[in-house]
């Protein structure tokens, strides 16, 4: 049983990692402001569903609002710093995210927003012997449907291989004719839908409420097992700590009774840190003086 | 080059006065009036009422500057990107506590008023431990992947180890309640807003004291050209791994001297004192007031403190007609941060010590700048 609710957990953690994957291979940058666009993505899933837009359609116009934000986003605070070294686009993002999420608690305030009518049903479907409730099935084919799309993306179209170049070396990129601030105006489009859908399949479990934005950042030793910018990766480890997490909540907490669950992927990832500090399958860079 | 522009005609002879504390009268002279004013000008507002509340106010920016030390120097100094420096205070505040509440201290130790000032370097030396843990994987990696162990030792420890165990000592369940009167330092029972505002002092220009004499020294070098290029100062001779984790200890050693101040600045000591928030809190603040230097953690701390208690003020005459902007005032908060620092961060990046650099140069060198 926890093996089956671990996959299905880390189903929810591809996908968010996902996210998190794509705009570190298109810019190069660790978006931490990951979180509160999934919370962002959420909150404007839910108030498209509450004006009586079907589901499926208010998750489509979400895109749209994600890719209108995105390059919002670009245009106003990264466009002035394509050039500067990585980390201050990492801290730019960290101001960012206090940016959207102070926006989005005093835009829809700070109570936990629920989809009524629900959009699944509560009743597990019985696949063979095991039951699985709907929510962590369909966050599941989505993100391998989304795997396949931005595998495809990436490998056989001129945007997607001009973003890699750009994560790769921004300097040469330019200096080749590709457009930084189209690639990463693409980058945070794609993030914000990416994190979009991610948001509007979790408010769908708990209702939406801070702890959203959270769950963005719990992603994250799933992204650092799989290699920061291998998109496979996001899938295996988004699994693989899933599963990890619900082995650990069902063995451990006799021994340290609490929180193991939540706190079990962040030690597992200091230690994965001390000795597989790319991942397993990141690119691992040789640095020279 | 030294820091400072000296007047003309000024010249240094030789290595000794370059890196000196005073480089000139004037430097002195100024140093002791900044002095007077933190430590006789600013507790001499406490008459009134308005004016202690304004004396709790700095007291919040010594706190927001300790902690920011410790910041500057992994971030600034070391460059080491670290987002849970808050972890390291919690475990100063803990062990304070602990020590102070739980300790079987020997009789006369109680008497003389020894147990917290003890406790502080305990704290020190806890925090600072704890830290060179999680320090440990920077020995590998660098950049955002340390962004990442360093969280992990934010909810590890903040989350995890005192939510869950250490909160449950003694049973009282969430928070530590300290009494009145629990805190003390030699004759002095530590409860007005002065005597905090003191122990704040004395402990902040310590600090600042010990920093200021690391960085002009060798391991101050040694941080300064691993952040500059870690593969250079190899090759040069640096032994990259221990001063990595050196550093690590005297921030967290700082941020636990922080934490057990904050002991006698709090009633009641409880896991929600040190989110996540306050890390990154920290991080802002070093990036507001200019990295790599010490005037920038503390120029940034009054700046943040100062504007937020600004935002306040001017919340409550507003809320009289829109009563919502109180209630939300939290969120409002967070925009502005979260702006503050994007803002700075892409319009003036060397922050706000570097505009003081170049007021004083200005000043320095006038009428004849040239």
């Amino acid at each position: 049983m926890s093996l089956t609710t671990g996959i299905m957990v880390g189903g929810i953690y591809a996908l968010v990692a996902l996210g998190w994957v794509l705009i570190y291979k298109c810019s190069g940058v660790l978006n931490l402001a990951m979180g509160e666009l999934t919370l962002i993505g959420a909150y404007v899933t839910y108030t498209f569903h509450q004006m009586g837009v079907p589901f499926f359609f208010a998750v489509l116009l979400t895109l749209l609002v994600g890719i209108v934000l995105g390059v919002l986003t670009e245009r106003i605070f990264l466009d002035k710093l394509i050039g500067e070294p990585v980390l201050t686009v990492i801290m730019v993002t960290v101001g960012l995210s206090f940016f959207f999420k102070g926006a989005a608690q005093f835009i829809w305030g700070a109570d936990t927003r629920v989809f009524t009518p629900p959009v699944f049903s509560i009743k597990p479907l019985e696949v063979g012997f095991l039951l699985i409730s709907p929510v962590y099935l369909w966050s599941f084919i989505l993100a391998i449907v989304l795997l396949l799309v931005f595998v495809a993306f990436f490998k056989y179209t001129r945007w997607g291989l001009s973003m890699q170049a750009t994560a790769d070396d921004e300097t040469a990129a330019l200096s080749l004719g590709v457009s930084a601030r189209f690639v990463y105006a693409a980058a945070w489009a794609i993030a914000f839908m990416s994190a979009g859908v991610g948001g509007a399949l979790l408010g769908n479990i708990n209702g939406i409420n801070i702890s959203v934005a959270y769950l963005g950042l719990l992603v994250l030793p799933a992204v650092v097992l799989g290699g920061l910018n291998s998109v496979p990766g996001a899938i295996v480890g988004g699994i693989l700590i899933g599963l990890l997490q619900n082995f650990a909540g069902t063995y451990l907490d006799q021994f340290f009774p609490g929180g193991v669950k939540e706190i079990a992927p962040f030690v597992f990832m200091v230690i994965f840190l001390l000795f597989k500090p790319y991942g397993l399958w990141g690119w691992e860079r040789i640095e020279r003086v | 080059m030294s820091s400072v522009w000296l007047p003309c005609g000024d010249y240094h002879q030789n290595y000794v006065e370059d890196q000196g504390w005073w480089q000139s009268k004037f430097i002195k002279g100024k140093m002791i009036l900044l002095l007077a004013i933190v430590f006789i000008g600013i507790p001499s507002l406490a008459v009134s009422p308005e004016g202690e509340y304004w004396v709790s106010v700095a007291t919040m920016v010594g706190y927001t500057a300790m902690g920011a030390l410790g910041v500057q120097l992994l971030i600034g100094f070391a460059g080491l990107l670290t987002l849970g420096h808050a972890a390291f205070i919690a475990v100063g505040a803990y062990t304070s506590t602990m020590l102070v509440l739980q300790f079987p201290w020997p009789q006369f130790i109680v008497d003389w008023g020894l147990a917290y000032p003890i406790s502080i370097v305990a704290a020190g030396v806890a925090a600072g431990l704890w830290s060179v843990l999680f320090g440990l994987p920077s020995a590998r990696v660098k950049g955002f992947y340390l962004i990442l162990t360093t969280m992990g030792a934010q909810f590890i420890t903040v989350d995890f180890v005192l939510t869950q165990y250490v909160s449950q000592i003694g049973g009282r369940g969430q928070a530590f309640s300290l009494p009145p009167g629990t805190i003390k330092i030699g004759p002095w029972v530590i409860e007005s807003d002065v005597q905090i505002y003191y122990v704040m002092a004395v402990l902040l220009t310590l600090m600042v004291i010990v920093l200021a004499n690391l960085i002009r020294s060798k391991p101050g070098r040694a941080w300064v050209a691993i952040r500059d290029n870690d593969i250079a100062a190899e090759a040069l001779g640096i032994n990259i791994v221990w001063y990595k984790l050196l550093s690590f200890f005297v921030a967290g050693f700082m941020a636990g001297v922080a934490g057990s101040f904050w002991v006698c600045n709090t009633a009641a000591l409880s896991p929600e004192h040190f989110p996540w928030f306050l890390s990154l809190w920290l991080v802002g603040v070093i990036l507001i007031g200019g990295v790599g230097s010490i005037q920038g953690a503390i120029f940034g701390s009054i700046f943040m403190v100062v504007i937020m208690e600004l935002l306040q003020m001017a919340a409550i005459p507003i809320a009289d007609y829109y009563p919502q902007v109180l209630f939300s005032f939290a969120y409002i908060k967070d925009m502005a941060f979260g702006l503050a620092i994007c803002a700075f961060l892409i319009y003036e990046p060397n922050g706000l010590a570097y505009r003081w650099w170049q007021a004083k140069n200005y000043f320095n060198l006038w009428p004849f700048s040239y």
